[in-house]
């Protein structure tokens, strides 16, 4: 247990509400409770690269920053008009 | 204790603190466009906190560029994201965006 496990720990609290936000209010509201989850997803995932000393495992973090910001655009345009 | 490990982690503890609030303020706002000023800090503030943390720790490596490579993704990837979201509420709200007949080049139409 160093820092870098404390912090993810700490981190992961922060999905708690996000998670509430997703669960509540006009569907705008909702996703802009995922996109901050996806956020602190790749914080989670970027800590626990370095607590677990792995240079690969940075790519995990990389691929969700880039995959929740496409998931994102994609939800944008679909509540724009059709949802 | 090293004052590099203190700078690790003053920095991570300003990620975290910060990512946490940003949390709060998205959960406490009332709509959409109050909510996602909040996505703004852990975006900008923190991935650039921790990846400087793990540049300190890790040096110039393969882990310390990739680390800076995701939060330059967050930090160039989240201000595209916000804006298109709060367009999509703003639409929501009051319809596509058209510009007003008499506003329109040449004047109103006959």
């Amino acid at each position: 247990m160093n820092e870098w496990t404390l912090a993810a720990l700490a981190l992961l609290a922060g999905l708690v509400p996000c998670g509430i936000v997703c669960l509540r209010g006009s569907p705008v509201d909702r996703l802009v409770g995922l996109e901050m989850a996806g956020t602190v997803d790749t914080l989670v995932l970027l800590v626990l690269a370095q607590a677990y000393d792995r240079a690969i495992y940075f790519d995990l973090a990389l691929a969700l920053a880039l995959l929740s910001f496409a998931g994102g655009l994609v939800f944008a345009r679909f509540l724009e008009r059709w949802i | 204790m090293s004052p590099v490990d203190l700078a690790v982690a003053a920095l991570l503890l300003v990620g975290v603190v910060v990512t946490l609030f940003s949390c709060l303020g998205v959960l406490v706002m009332r709509d959409a466009h109050d909510r996602l000023h909040y996505t703004a800090p852990a975006t900008a503030i923190a991935p650039v906190a921790i990846a400087a943390a793990v540049l300190l720790e890790e040096r110039v490596s393969a882990a310390g560029v990739k680390a800076l490579l995701v939060a330059l993704a967050l930090l160039v990837t989240n201000p595209v994201l916000s804006h298109a979201t709060a367009r999509a509420a703003r639409i929501r709200k009051f319809g596509e965006w058209t510009v007003r007949e008499d506003l329109q080049e040449g004047g109103p139409r006959p």
